[in-house]
């Protein structure tokens, strides 16, 4: 059985969870991004000069960031408390699987197969068609914007992974929403340029994947050249989410040698 | 093709040791192909820390095991792939169904989906389950979520099924109905493994087993060999009316030389003894008059009481 092959057993636990839930996951990927594009984008866009965006409108401005943005919020749903909750005696996922021939990372790699594929491919994707209707996209480079959140997704899943699969008891769970999911998604220059944010807090900015995920979203819907080579913001992304995937692995692997 | 005494899972020492704490503590067994081998002891015996080595999620600190003729420490996937585990804790999944439960636990197997879906009725149908096929685990009651386990557990037709502690927690209606399934499997010709504290279930179910006490074991053979070699064809019960624990200890001091061993439990004292009427005879002689005395065969509660007594009676203290 190779790796990959093990991997698509594991995942075959997400999608049939998946298959209880997709309908919840249309309000997150069709109506929050409408919500979101017509209060944020274009109502208080209305009172924003395009000079202060970079010459393109604020609803052109934030799509790309939503788009992003929807990959990390899933996370929140996909990778905390599923995660935290396979290791659990009331029926933990990781558990039931520890006595079949799948290996710990390969349930690792099925997690992240749907959290960080599957789920931005689909979910994402449909946010971007949706906004689609806005006319908010310059060309159909725009298209690569989903490619961005899957690289953002891919930078923090594995984190998230190693964070909560570390965890013995849910007290310190809210603290990914806390310390991670909001500040990430408030301060990556989704919603207000990432230099309008004041010297002190820029290298806040400087870590988030998100803000280096939206720089390369919006260089794919809006042209805008992004603050960094393009490679850079890559280079960042894929950095994260190997070392993440190192650290979850290590991290899994302890958790299910008794 | 089975090889007839074909040796499934071989234990020379085996040992596992957390931090301090040796968990097991060099224990030798082989287990056979076709048979239910037991393992029996109180909670932290080992029995449990043994199934998981066996079951390749555990790491042996020292000593042999081979499980398939193979090596866990290389061949653990291969080793679970023929292998059916129930957990203690199901660990069922509750956001699925009852079917899906099957289905899913099939596909880490490789099992395609539409043999998944054939066999997962058709075990749904051995355990008793085929009318809450599309139910929720949560609304299953305990026993029934542990055929459900058990079901789940037989997906990949397994050369060898491991059950901790099958009954635990269960009413007495739902532990016969899972004894019957187990002893269905049994006579079906599948390998049984399982730990148990409950005495009747071994006896029950098991052909050999081993009765483990703080990390050895300590004595090994048939149910019915244990029985003949560790304690007395039959057991005389005494009861003294209301007399309880400290009473019945005194009581049981006066007893010296009547029988064989001589054992005071809480509310009864057990009489040892290869001929019941020379005891009650012996009793009569020295005046004791229990209000009542039954006679029965010895039975693995006996046993298990006779080899572990005294360290429970010490953990007690």
């Amino acid at each position: 059985m190779t790796a990959t092959a093990a991997a698509w057993r594991a995942f075959g636990l997400q999608w049939a969870l998946y298959r209880h839930i997709w309908h919840g996951t249309v309000f997150s990927s069709v109506l929050l991004p409408i919500l979101y594009m017509i209060s944020i984008g274009i109502g208080v866009g209305s009172y924003i000069d395009s000079d202060a965006t970079g010459g393109i409108t604020y609803a052109e401005f934030i799509a790309p960031g939503l788009i992003c943005s929807v990959a990390v919020m899933m996370l929140g749903n996909d990778m905390v408390y599923p995660v935290f909750g396979g290791y659990q005696e009331w029926g933990g996922a990781y558990l039931a699987q520890r006595a079949t021939p799948l290996r710990p990372v390969d349930m690792l790699n099925g997690h992240l197969l749907y959290a960080v594929a599957f789920r931005p491919l689909t979910a994402c994707t449909l946010v971007a068609v949706v906004l689609a209707f806005f006319g908010v996209y310059a060309s159909a480079w725009a298209v690569l914007a989903v490619v961005a959140s899957v690289l953002v997704s891919a930078s923090i899943a594995p984190w998230l992974f190693a964070w909560c699969s570390s965890l013995k008891n849910d007290a310190m769970l809210n603290a990914v929403f806390r310390f991670a999911i909001m500040p990430i998604t408030l301060f990556s220059g989704v919603f207000f340029p990432a230099e309008q944010m004041p010297g002190f807090l820029q290298p806040l900015v400087w870590v988030s994947p998100l803000w280096h995920g939206t720089e390369l979203a919006r260089a794919a819907t809006a042209g805008v050249a992004p603050a960094l080579p393009p490679a850079a913001h890559i280079a960042y992304l894929a950095l994260l989410a190997v070392g993440g995937w190192f650290a979850a692995r290590r991290v899994i692997v302890r958790r299910l040698s008794f | 093709m089975p090889l007839e005494n074909e040796i499934l899972v071989r234990a020379r020492d085996l040992r596992k040791r957390y931090g301090d704490h040796e968990a097991v503590r060099g224990v030798d067994f082989e287990i056979q192909r076709g048979e239910a081998f037991g393992f029996l002891g109180a909670n932290g015996a080992g029995k449990s820390t043994t199934m998981r080595m066996i079951g390749c999620v555990s790491e042996p600190s020292g000593g042999h095991l081979e499980v398939f003729d193979r090596d866990p420490h290389t061949d653990g996937p291969a080793i679970r792939a023929r292998l059916g585990v129930v957990p203690q804790d199901n660990t069922l999944d509750t956001m699925l169904t009852v079917f899906e439960n099957l289905t899913v636990y099939a596909g880490y197997f490789g099992i395609k989906r539409k043999e998944a879906r054939a066999k997962a009725a058709e075990l749904l149908e051995f355990v008793q389950l085929t009318a809450r096929s599309g139910d929720q685990v949560n609304d299953l009651s305990g026993g029934m979520q542990r055929r459900l386990a058990i079901a789940r557990s037989l997906i990949n037709a397994p050369d060898l099924v491991i059950l901790d502690e099958p009954t635990t927690g269960l009413d007495p209606q739902a532990r016969h109905l899972v004894w019957e399934r187990l002893f269905q499997l049994k006579q079906q010709g599948v390998s049984i493994l399982l730990t148990t504290h409950y005495m009747d279930e071994a006896e029950q179910l098991c052909d050999r087993l081993v009765v483990m006490d703080e990390g050895r074991i300590i004595a090994q053979g048939s149910p019915r060999e244990l029985i003949d070699t560790y304690v007395t064809k039959e057991v005389v019960e005494l009861r003294f009316g209301g007399k309880h624990t400290t009473a019945l200890a005194e009581i049981a001091r006066g007893l010296d030389g009547i029988g064989g061993q001589i054992e005071p439990l809480p509310d009864r004292i057990l009489v040892y003894t290869d001929d019941a009427d020379d005891t009650a005879a012996a009793l009569e002689a020295r005046e004791i008059r229990p209000t009542s005395m039954l006679d029965r065969r010895a039975t693995l509660e006996d046993v298990f009481l006779r080899l572990t007594g005294r360290a429970l009676v010490e953990d007690e203290a």
